[in-house]
């Protein structure tokens, strides 16, 4: 099947802004309900978001190889369940019932306490106080344009597909290799041990076919995620992507050429000794930046910075309009059909 | 085409013991001869995957230098034993990165002409009796080249039984061979060691098809 991995005739993107995520987490949670609440998807979270700086899901998430170097595979490997985070059970009984009260903590399975999990080091941050500092960060699979995950699989067990270039893993030939788990260097492969396969984000492919947005998308009450086929010239990610030039890929040195883009944070101004404002340093350090989205970094700062200070004269911009998205139907490109209004298919018994 | 090697294993045929002694360390075994089969590791090469091969480029994998091979007709039915020492057992997937021990038997389905390190190609499928650890049920799989695999359920009658004891796992593979009737049966066998990470195409096989006689 030399076709699974050939260039689709369009593409999806997403553009994620992460000067407007809250944090609150309500497209995980509309993911986990949506497709991963089955036995043995309990630990899973295709979406998921993470405070930065820190150590991301799975633990140190960008440390564990995959993705291309000169355009040759990485070497990567599968972090441990701990290291993404087990699903915890927790004691409600202990809690809730008539004994003794006991506050509600997690338990891992084997009964031990958890010493590490999903969106562990929530708002912690980094940075030295008085120029601390923490931004959002939100991940889902990013249907890369040189997915290492698919190139990865001996076996043809992910494909891409033609009409959209939304990598998916066939179930039916996937035998639980794990190869494309060590080859994402995003990490955003989860293994399920019940059926042994793997198994990850599907763009809600479902949903886009009936023209609704995915679950995360549409859930976001940040209006943080924009979603359009990069072909049309006047849907956000392209003016985002390419015209613009404020939305970049994460990790562009991976290699894999993602179709998640992101709109960098542009934090206050930096203290400096004295404790005055010093408006030639951002809080959050370049470098950190840098190493986050590349070198275009810079000038998608300067733009945003440049276009908001228009706005502040009371001046229009195309890209603050954009990135405000007044009509959320705005953020959803072709897809605003309302979920609510169509009719639910009954599952089969 | 893969050359036969030399190694022939004799199906013995006992008198007066019952099937339950033919269990992995049945009693029953003694009166079958098992013959030590050298394993070479997959070619690296012929990965259909340009990752495996760089990752793997400085690690070991077909680690399983040989397999003890047994064979016998009792009842009426044939078992295959395969011993192969595992100091490190991975008696399930148990975690992201742990892989399970595992064990196959080969057959071509074509007679001889069967690339046999390859799992076959186009015109010469190959068919494997899968077990592997931790998983309660046992698989068939077709194959016409590496990665080609696809996964049917054991045919009726075959049945698999394991057992990790004192460094080495024996499996005992029962039911009818593929060219059932035949007075021999080409075969090979291919282990995966779960501490190494094996999968896939990362095992170790016997480098060419054995002869399994089965005497009238
Ligand atoms: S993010 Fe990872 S899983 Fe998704 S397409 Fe890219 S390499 Fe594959
Ligand atoms: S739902 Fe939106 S605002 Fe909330 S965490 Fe997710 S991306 Fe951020």
């Amino acid at each position: 099947m030399a076709t699974v991995n050939s260039k689709p005739t369009r593409q999806l993107a997403m553009v994620f802004d992460l000067n407007k995520c809250l944090g609150c987490q309500s497209c995980t949670i509309a993911c986990k309900t949506l497709w991963t609440d089955a036995p043995g998807m309990e630990s899973m979270w295709w979406n998921i978001v993470n405070t930065l700086p820190g150590q991301g899901t799975p633990r140190g998430a960008f440390t564990h190889g995959g993705g291309y170097k000169d355009g040759k595979p990485v070497p990567g490997t599968f972090p441990s369940l701990r290291e993404y985070g087990e699903a915890w059970d927790f004691d409600h009984q202990a809690t809730f019932g008539d004994g003794e009260r006991i506050p509600l903590h997690p338990r891992n399975r084997d009964g031990s306490t958890p010493e590490w999990g999903p969106n562990w080091d929530e708002d912690m941050g980094g940075g030295e106080y008085p120029n601390s500092f923490f931004f959002y960060l939100q991940q889902i699979c990013a249907n890369c344009s040189k997915p290492a995950c698919l190139e990865a699989c001996p076996r043809e067990g992910l494909y891409r597909r033609e009409e959209d270039g939304i990598i998916l893993i066939d179930e039916e030939r996937c035998h639980g290799y794990r190869f494309c788990a060590e080859a994402c260097p995003y990490k955003r492969i989860y293994f399920n041990p019940q059926r042994a396969i793997a198994q990850k984000c599907i763009s809600c492919y479902p949903r886009l076919e009936a023209g609704v947005a995915p679950a995360c998308v549409r859930q976001c009450p940040g209006r943080v995620r924009h979603i359009d086929y990069m072909d049309n010239l006047e849907g956000h990610p392209y003016k985002l992507v390419k015209e613009w030039k404020v939305a970049l890929p994460l990790r562009p040195d991976f290699g894999t050429e993602p179709n998640v883009f992101y709109v960098p944070p542009l934090a206050p101004s930096a203290f400096n000794e004295s404790g005055e404002f010093d408006d030639s340093r951002n809080r959050i350090p370049e470098g950190y930046m840098r190493e986050l989205f590349g070198p275009a970094v810079d000038d998608a700062l300067e733009t945003i910075s440049r276009e908001r200070e228009k706005v502040a004269r009371g001046e229009q911009s195309e890209l603050m309009d954009i990135l405000i998205s007044r009509d959320w139907n705005d953020l959803m490109g072709p897809f605003t059909q309302n979920p609510a209004q169509l009719s639910r298919p009954v599952p089969e018994k | 085409m893969t050359a036969e090697t030399s190694v022939r294993i004799v199906a013995a045929r006992p008198a007066g013991h019952d099937a339950g002694s033919f269990g992995p360390f049945g009693s029953g075994w003694a009166a079958a001869e098992a013959v030590e089969a050298a394993l070479q590791p997959t070619p690296l090469d012929a990965q259909p995957s340009a990752y495996v091969q760089t990752a793997w480029a400085n690690r070991r994998h077909g680690v399983t230098p040989s397999a003890r091979v047994a064979a016998a007709v009792a009842g009426g039915v044939l078992r295959v034993r395969v011993q192969w020492a595992a100091s490190s057992p991975r008696p399930a997937i148990t975690d992201n990165n742990v892989f399970a021990d595992a064990c196959a038997l080969l057959f071509p389905l074509d007679g001889k002409q069967a690339e046999l390190m390859t799992m076959g190609d186009a015109d010469h499928p190959v068919r494997a009796w899968h077990w592997r650890a931790g998983t309660p049920d046992p698989f068939v799989l077709t194959a016409t080249g590496l990665g080609t695999t696809s996964r049917q359920a054991m045919p009726h009658g075959v049945a698999v039984e394991a057992e990790w004891h004192a460094g080495e796992w024996a499996v005992v593979f029962s039911g009818a061979p593929e060219a059932a009737g035949a007075s021999s049966v080409p075969m090979g066998v291919a282990i995966w060691q779960g501490a190494t990470e094996e999968r896939g195409g990362l095992a170790a096989h016997t480098p060419a098809w054995i002869t399994l006689e089965l005497p009238r």
